[in-house]
Formats: C-alpha cells, sequence, structure tokens
C-alpha cells in the first residue's frame, strides 16, 4: 500500500498558503492521487512553516499538520456574544439537606442503578409526600434523578412535581418529558385568574384554571367548559369535566345530561357518577325508578324482606344512562349483570330513604326468592358497586360485615369488587383496624388464599401504619421468627413492614426487628435486617424534614 | 543469532547461544559466569568470521529464543499504562539494587529500550506517511474498502508499538480506531492525531538535544517507565490540598481515576492517578479494587495536608503522593483564579512546553447554558431541548466576562443545570482541545460530583 516514495511530482492543486482544512482534505483523498505541496500556512503556524521538511510531501503534510493542530488548541477563543436563559427566580421553601438526599438515594436504590430503581417507587413516594407536605423542597443536585424517575414512573409524577419547587420547575421547562412531570402536580404557579391560561395553558394549567374559576363561580366555570367542549380530546374532556365535581349543582344538571351521549365511555362514566350525586336529578330519579321496578322491600309478617324481579332487557334511554347489555365476562348471567347494574346506578342515600331502614338492616336482609341464594348476592353486588363508586364508608361498613364470599361466588371484578376494593372506601383509621382484627384472628399459615387476602388488606391501610396494625404485624413476625421457613403471610407482611412500620413515635420496630434477627438467626433473618435499616433511614430521613 | 556445540568434559557437548540483538547468552554448562567462555569463544569465532550462515537455527537455540520472546512479551504487558494527560508514568521497576554492576546493566537496558523505541517509531512514522499518501478514506477503509473494517485499521501498528516497548504510542493508535466514520469532520481528528504522533516521534528522533524537561514529557508520552521511587526523590511540594475534581478512567484497557488537586498556599494544580488494582474487577466505587486506596477514595470537597512529588516534564502536572494525612477534611467552596480567557491562556503556555497536552485542569466560575437555550428575548424553551438556532446544538458555558466555553456532553450537565440554576456557579473540571469536561459544582459550600 505504499505509494512511490520517489513522488516528487509538481504540485498541481497545491494551494500557496494551506490552512488546516486544506490539508485534511488532501490527506484525505491521498498525495499519490492528488499531490499536493505545502510551503506556506495560514495562521500562527506561517511563522515556522519555513522549517518544513518540502523534499517529502507527505512528511511535510503531517508536519504541517502538527504545526497547525497546536496552533489552533492553543489559539482557541471564547465564543462571544451566547445569550443564557432566564435564570431560575429564588426559591423561598427550603431545600431537603444532604443527609436527608444521601437517605432518599440509599433508599431509592441509586446504588443499584443510576438514579432511582423503580422498584423503591413507594417508598420514595412515601418520603418525597412527607417531605412535601413539611414544606421542603427537592435539593437543586437531586432534581435531575428525581425528575428521570417520574418520566420512568407515573405514579411517582405528582409527589415529585409537589416537591421540585421553584428551581424544579424551571429546570423541568428545559425538557419536554420533564414538563410532562410538572404538569402532572398541583399547577400552583400558574396565576388562575388570567383568561390566556385557559387559552394557551397546558392541561394541567387549564384544570387548575378552571378549577378556579368554578370555586369563584360555578356557572361561569362550566359555561366555559360547555364552550369549548366541542373541540377538546377525549382525555381533556375526561380531566375538566372532573374539575365540575366541586360546587356540584342543579344547575350542572343539563350540561352534564347532555354529556351522556358524549362519544368516549370514559367521559359518560364521569358525568353518569357526577350525576348520581344530583339526588333530585332526572338521570337520579330515572335510575330510581328503574331500579325501584326490579327491588322492592316486602313488609310481610314481622320479618321484612327484599324481592327481586328479573329485569327486561335494557331499552335506548337506558343504555344512554349507562345501563349495559354485555356481558363483562361469561361467569355472569344477563339478568345478574344486570340487576347489579341497575342498583349500582342509585344514589346509596336513595335505598335508605325509600325503604327507611339503615345500610346494616338493609344489608341484613334476606332476599325472594331465598331458595336462590345467587339473587342476594345480585343485589349486594349492586350496593358494592355503588359504595365503591360513590365512596360510601358507611355502606362499605355494612357490606364487608355481610359475610359475602369474597369473589361473590365466582363473579367477575366488573361485577362484584372484593372486600379490598370495598375497604378502600372505608376511612384510613378503619381500615387499618379491619386489617388488624384480620391478622388477630388469622393462624401463622392460613390457607393462600385466605393469606394472599390478609396480605392484600395489609397492603391497601395507609403507610405508615397506625400503631394498632403495626403491632399487629409484628406479633405474626414474632411469632414466625423461630421458623426455619417463613410462610406465606408473615413474609408477605416482612415485604411490607419497610414501607408500614412507623419509623418514629414511642415504639422502635427497628430496634425490636435487630433483635428478632439477633435471636433467631434463620436464612431469611438477612431480610429482616434489610427491613431494620429501611426503617432507620427513613427516621434519618423524617428527622431532616421536622 | 549464533549457536554452536562445545565439547566439555562431560558425556554431551554444551550447547551455547548468543542473541547478537540483547545481547543476551545461553549455555548448558554450569559455569556461573556470564556469559561463559563457550559464549566468549564463540563470540571470537565469529568476529573471526568462521561462524558459517544457517537459513534455520538448531532447535535447542530455536527454543531458547523462543522462550525468550515470550517472557519478553510477558513483561511488556505488565508495564505502565499511560494516562492522557500524564506526563510521566507510573511505576514500572521494582527497587534496584545499588550495586554498580546492576546500574551497568540498567544503563545497558535502557540504550536497549531506546534503541527499540527509535527502530519502532521510524516504522510509525512510514506507516504514517503511507496514511496519508493512500488517503485517510482508502487507509482507515482497509484494503477491502468496507466500512466494518475501518475498526481497528491502526491495530497492527498498534500491536508493533507494544513490541517496540512504546505502550503511549500504541494506547493512542489503539484510540484512533475509533475515529473513522465517529461523525462530522472524522478526517480532519484523524489527521490531527496521526499529526501529533508524527510530532512524537520526530523529537524523539531529537531526544539527546531536547532540553531535559521536554525529553522528559517525551519520554513519558512514549511510554518510558518512571519508577515510583525516583518520582518521590524528587523535591516534594508541600500544601493542603483540595480535591477539586474525580474523573473515572473506562476507556483503557485497565479502569484508572484521576484526581485534581489544587494547592492552597501554591495555588499548584497536581493530578494523582491510580489503576485498578489487577483482580479487583475494575469496579469503581469499590476502594479495595485499587493499585492505591487511598487516592482513589478522594471525593471532590474535602482536603488534605500532603507531600506531593511532581513526576520530571513540564508542564509538572502528574504527582506522586508522599507523606499525607490520613482522614480528609471538608473543605470550602474554592475561589477561582481566572476566567475563561485566563484557563484557555494557561493551556497555550503549557502547550508551548508540551505540545501534546490535551487536558487541562479548570476552575472558574461561569453559567451553563443548554442547547438551543436563550435566544433573546425567548423564554426557557418548552418543547424540550432540541438543538438548531443560531447557538447550535452545544451545551455551553458562559463566564462573568460574557466569554463562552463549549461543555462536553454528558448527562451529568442536567445536574450542573440544576445546580446553577441560570445563576453562575463554581465549577471544576478538565479543558480538552474541544471543550470544557465539568467534574464538579458547588451547591453552596458543597461540591457535587457531576
Amino acid at each position: 500500500m505504499t505509494a512511490s516514495s520517489g513522488d516528487r511530482s509538481q504540485p498541481s492543486g497545491g494551494a500557496a498558503s494551506a490552512s488546516f482544512d486544506d490539508l485534511v482534505t488532501a490527506a484525505t483523498v491521498g498525495l499519490s492521487r492528488k499531490p499536493f505541496a505545502v510551503t506556506e500556512l495560514d495562521g500562527p503556524a506561517a511563522a515556522v512553516a519555513g522549517a518544513l521538511d518540502t523534499g517529502d510531501p507527505a512528511t511535510a503534510l503531517l508536519d504541517a499538520a502538527a504545526l497547525m493542530t497546536v496552533a489552533r488548541r492553543a489559539g482557541f477563543r471564547p465564543e462571544p456574544g451566547i445569550v443564557g436563559s432566564p435564570a431560575s427566580p429564588a426559591e423561598a421553601a427550603p431545600e431537603l439537606s444532604p443527609r436527608a438526599e444521601r437517605s432518599l438515594r440509599q433508599l431509592g436504590g441509586a446504588q443499584l442503578a443510576p438514579g432511582f430503581a423503580a422498584g423503591d417507587k413507594e417508598l420514595l413516594g412515601d418520603l418525597l409526600k412527607a417531605a412535601g407536605k413539611a414544606g421542603y423542597v427537592a435539593s437543586a443536585p437531586l432534581l435531575p434523578d428525581l425528575l428521570d424517575a417520574a418520566v420512568r414512573t407515573a405514579a411517582l409524577r405528582p409527589v415529585v412535581a409537589a416537591v421540585l419547587g421553584v428551581r424544579g420547575r424551571w429546570l423541568a421547562g428545559h425538557r419536554a418529558d420533564w414538563q410532562r412531570v410538572v404538569d402532572a402536580g398541583p399547577a400552583s404557579t400558574v396565576p388562575t385568574d388570567d383568561p390566556e391560561v385557559w387559552r394557551t395553558g397546558s392541561q394541567a394549567e387549564r384544570q387548575a384554571y378552571l378549577a378556579a374559576l368554578r370555586a369563584r363561580d360555578p356557572n361561569a366555570g362550566r359555561e366555559l367548559l360547555a364552550a369549548d367542549w366541542a373541540r377538546l380530546p377525549a382525555d381533556e374532556r375526561a380531566a375538566l369535566l372532573a374539575a365540575l365535581a366541586r360546587d356540584l349543582s342543579a344547575g350542572d344538571e343539563e350540561f352534564l345530561d347532555a354529556v351522556l351521549d358524549d362519544r368516549a365511555s370514559g367521559v359518560r362514566v364521569i358525568a353518569q357518577l357526577l350525576l348520581t350525586r344530583l339526588p333530585r336529578s332526572r338521570f337520579t330519579e330515572r335510575a330510581t325508578e328503574r331500579a325501584t321496578a326490579v327491588l322492592r322491600l316486602e313488609r310481610h309478617g314481622h320479618r321484612p324482606s327484599l324481592a327481586v324481579t328479573r329485569p327486561a332487557n335494557p331499552d335506548a334511554a337506558a343504555v344512554r344512562d349507562g345501563i349495559d347489555g354485555r356481558l363483562p365476562s361469561p361467569s355472569i348471567g344477563l339478568g345478574a349483570w344486570l340487576l347489579t347494574q341497575l342498583i349500582a346506578a342509585v344514589p346509596m342515600a336513595a335505598w335508605t330513604d325509600l325503604f327507611g331502614l339503615s345500610p346494616g338492616e338493609l344489608v341484613a336482609l334476606a332476599v325472594e326468592p331465598r331458595l336462590d341464594a345467587a339473587r342476594r348476592l345480585d343485589v349486594h353486588a349492586g350496593w358494592r358497586l355503588a359504595a365503591v363508586r360513590q365512596g360510601s364508608a358507611e355502606w362499605a361498613q355494612a357490606l364487608l360485615a355481610a359475610g359475602d364470599p369474597d369473589d361473590g361466588g365466582g363473579r367477575p371484578p366488573a361485577a362484584w369488587p372484593d372486600d379490598q376494593r370495598l375497604a378502600a372506601a372505608l376511612p384510613s383509621a378503619a381500615r387499618a383496624q379491619r386489617a388488624a382484627a384480620l391478622l388477630a384472628g388469622t393462624k401463622l399459615t392460613p390457607g393462600p388464599a385466605a393469606a394472599n387476602q390478609a396480605i392484600a388488606e395489609v397492603a391497601g391501610a395507609a403507610m405508615p401504619w397506625p400503631g394498632g396494625l403495626a403491632d399487629a404485624v409484628m406479633t405474626i413476625l414474632g411469632r414466625a421468627a423461630p421458623l426455619a421457613a417463613l410462610p406465606r403471610l408473615p413474609r408477605g407482611l416482612l415485604d411490607l413492614a419497610a414501607r408500614g412500620l412507623p419509623a418514629t413515635g414511642g415504639r422502635d420496630y427497628a430496634a425490636e426487628l435487630t433483635r428478632l434477627a439477633d435471636a433467631y438467626p434463620q436464612n431469611w433473618t438477612p431480610l429482616v435486617r434489610k427491613t431494620a435499616e429501611t426503617v432507620l433511614l427513613r427516621r434519618a430521613f423524617l428527622e431532616e424534614i421536622r | 543469532m549464533l549457536w554452536g556445540l562445545c565439547a566439555g568434559s562431560g558425556k554431551n557437548p554444551y550447547q551455547v547461544v548468543v542473541d547478537l540483538g540483547g545481547p543476551a547468552y545461553k549455555c548448558s554448562c554450569p559455569s556461573r559466569k556470564f556469559p561463559c567462555k563457550h559464549a566468549l569463544g564463540l563470540l571470537l569465532n565469529w568476529a573471526h568470521g568462521t561462524v558459517p550462515e544457517e537459513s534455520a537455527p538448531a532447535d535447542f537455540a530455536a527454543a531458547w529464543l523462543a522462550d525468550r520472546r515470550a517472557r519478553a512479551e510477558k513483561a511488556e504487558k505488565s508495564v505502565v499504562r499511560t494516562d492522557p494527560a500524564d506526563s510521566g508514568s507510573p511505576a514500572g521497576s521494582g527497587p534496584v539494587a545499588g550495586q554498580a554492576a546492576a546500574a551497568r546493566q540498567a544503563r545497558q537496558r535502557a540504550e536497549q529500550r531506546a534503541e527499540r523505541v527509535a527502530n519502532g517509531l521510524a516504522e510509525l512514522r512510514s506507516w504514517l506517511r503511507d496514511q496519508v499518501l493512500v488517503g485517510l478514506s482508502a487507509a482507515a477503509a482497509g484494503p477491502g474498502g468496507r466500512a466494518a473494517s475501518a475498526r481497528g485499521h491502526a491495530d497492527e501498528i498498534a500491536a508493533r508499538m507494544i513490541d517496540a516497548q512504546a505502550p503511549g504510542v500504541a494506547g493512542v493508535l489503539r484510540g484512533l480506531s475509533e475515529v473513522p466514520g465517529s461523525g462530522e469532520g472524522w478526517p480532519g481528528r484523524l489527521l490531527g492525531e496521526y499529526a501529533q504522533l508524527q510530532l512524537l516521534a520526530r523529537a524523539h528522533q531529537r531526544l539527546g538535544d531536547l532540553p531535559p524537561e521536554l525529553a522528559a514529557t517525551v519520554r513519558s508520552r512514549i511510554g518510558y517507565p518512571t519508577s515510583r521511587a525516583d518520582v518521590l526523590a524528587r523535591p516534594a511540594v508541600t500544601d493542603l490540598w483540595a480535591v477539586l475534581g474525580v474523573r473515572d478512567l473506562v476507556d483503557g484497557n485497565v479502569p484508572g481515576r484521576r484526581i485534581w488537586l489544587r494547592g492552597r498556599d501554591s495555588g499548584r494544580w497536581a493530578m494523582l492517578l491510580t489503576f485498578a488494582a489487577p483482580g479487583g474487577g475494575g469496579r469503581f466505587g469499590a476502594a479495595g479494587g485499587w493499585q492505591d486506596p487511598d487516592t482513589a477514595r478522594l471525593r471532590p470537597g474535602t482536603e488534605l495536608r500532603a507531600s506531593l512529588h511532581y513526576y520530571p516534564g513540564q508542564p509538572a502536572l502528574r504527582a506522586a503522593a508522599g507523606e499525607r494525612q490520613a482522614q480528609p477534611v471538608r473543605a470550602q467552596r474554592p475561589v477561582p483564579a481566572g476566567d475563561a480567557d485566563a484557563l484557555l491562556a494557561g493551556y497555550a503556555t503549557g502547550l508551548e512546553q508540551d505540545p501534546w497536552l490535551t487536558v487541562w485542569p479548570a476552575l472558574l466560575t461561569g453559567t451553563p447554558v443548554p442547547p438551543g437555550a436563550g435566544a433573546p428575548g425567548v423564554g426557557a424553551p418548552r418543547g424540550g431541548a432540541s438543538g438548531g438556532g443560531p447557538q447550535g446544538n452545544r451545551w455551553r458555558l458562559i463566564d462573568r466576562a460574557g466569554a463562552a466555553l463549549p461543555l462536553a456532553d454528558r448527562e451529568s450537565l442536567w445536574t450542573l443545570l440544576a445546580v446553577s440554576g441560570g445563576h453562575p456557579v463554581t465549577v471544576a473540571g478538565e479543558w480538552h482541545p474541544d471543550g470544557l469536561l465539568p467534574l464538579t459544582v458547588w451547591h453552596g459550600d458543597r461540591a457535587v460530583a457531576l
């Protein structure tokens, strides 16, 4: 591949004074193809061009390139006239301390992956929520990792958005993916009285604007939404319609009734729910009429009972009101499914008003025909759906006490919210109490279904747990400690304990866990120690934001 | 190579081999003199022209030669690694015995090495000439002209440089495999690298004429070993050294870590370098896995009292730590000595002493600007950081005087931006010919590693 070294032909393309680019061009093509002789050089290297060995063009080119490379490096000039973006306004809220930041990174699994691992998102979410509540904002060096974590994990977006602070929102404005995290949070910085926001703002900003207007003047808010309605995409229609939940009044009925004809089912469902909350709306009247036609209170004899009639197939008006003639699953019959829906569409208060009985009394009633036990479950299914949708704690409490099978006798989830979903309608104290009672009454090794249910109920309780539930969990773990292998229930509880056990307060759960691990060294005790460490890290974090 | 058989007192004749290139001797006689009388006799015969030429060596001679080459290669592999910022090399040779004989042997070895390097660099210059004659694109693409073979177009000559005991040059050449097709302007970058190698080869030709400091620089760039003991014998600079930046080097064969220090009283910069210990797995963050764990665990934002010994060569940057305080303590935010212009002027001065200098320590106050941001009259862009616009697609750091330096693109620039919030911040890093690589930013008094 060596070209003839005796190639001394006179340059044909050689410039008199070569720039570095000339040298690159000549070298790229190759001197054997297109001769090029360097005699003079541009720029600061010109002064020493005389030192080049012109006898051999290839060597001269390399020498010249060396001169110019060094000259270019030494002669690098900064660019003038570059303008930075507007600086971030000052932050008034306190920033998380370096120690809090360190605990957060350790808990977030920063050692395992760059930024935060999604697996620890709940823990991270708890701590960020606590920080936000205490009025802290994320420290600046933490912001990119937090924003990235929130981009990866949608569930973290609201809590991350809440601790971004002025600096974080300023930073997120530089990247479209980060800006979406800001949009998921409270749009507290956007002026909510500037009509321009409604015209040009992001979805979150428009939502905040509508909510603010709604608070000032409910009718004006609804009218603003109605005026824009036709040109909004479905997801925005759903999000903005939900803003009407605040200060809902009879004045909204006409608009909501019209929305029952919306193209998107997600939007229709919101309108149905809102209308259910208007006790004297025509929608509620229609639903109550349909439901009372199939469910009656019989007062024969001294013990009242409920009687059901098989519903007819829904007519067009019923379908418009959300009664679905299609089965959610083949495991339920059409009659049962229609009955469930018809009962669920009624505001729960209507039943107590109509029948003059409390939820507990109603749930305890027998349902005719008594020989068909499934009829009672159909009725309860309707109430369960209604309790979950309408969020009625009193009904949820009553239904949970009814002793129905948790799967509704093999019904699909769409037609039978299980106990756990029902328990979610309870106030958090009642929910934790229920979970604690469930644990107190269970064996260490219940059947898999019972164990999973208990774990799910404990998982559903607000974390960190109130003392009663935390103590119940510790009792189970203490009973399991001597065992060589960890049964399903304590294992599931141990997984939850890192997040659920209170990190602060009277009882030092971390120390108790460590004592358990010391007293009973088993294969699984490293898990107990890890849990204790996590509780300690949470404590360290919480102490920093006190 | 000479070989022969010499009848001694035993049943079998002694097998004698002399490698004239070494010179090195091997004889199966039990004599402890070296070379033995049999080897000397063979040499005498050769000097009188009575040793005939043969096309192939005898088996015993060939076996010894092969064994010797293998050992030489092994020794070569265990030798020193170099770092682009390095103006000196890590310790290679062990403690040297004080006897005159050992010194003579060392001098002989050094002469041999210089000769080998000279021969290798002559080959390199011829190879570089070929690249320019054939054309960079054709040469880089290889004989097949396919882009796939462009990878490793310099690997062969790099291997040759290992043989020639010029590992520093070999390292540069291996790095060039990635340049062809590495994005716009690669021929310019490749020619620049070739030209720097040409300059190094030329400098080595005149090594004896160069001022001692420049000669030391040339030697270290080529990869001559410098013993740590020799470095520690040089005068110490004792100061309170602030750790300003830590850079993990992952490109080389062995992971390394570069620590930038600045002396409080002397105002001097120093750079410590350590490599992952063999068998340590080279995992960053595990201090046990380093040849010098005390250096590897230094963190920006701390300072320690230490006596540093600079390696020979100018500008003096690389140092070895002698006596040092065991536990570094928290340091305050450093105060930059100058702005962007001062940084560039310092680098230019460094280039006067070491034209191969590509890494220069930087400490300045500036405001980071993301790509495409801040065109006059426009707020922060809502549509993301897509480039374009008059300000192009590069990150920059603007100093207080309004001078903008390009920043080397990396994910942690977003952390730099977060800490800055659009306000000036103190940044430590490395200046490279194509931009500033930020390593540390100060968030108030707290150092944040980037």
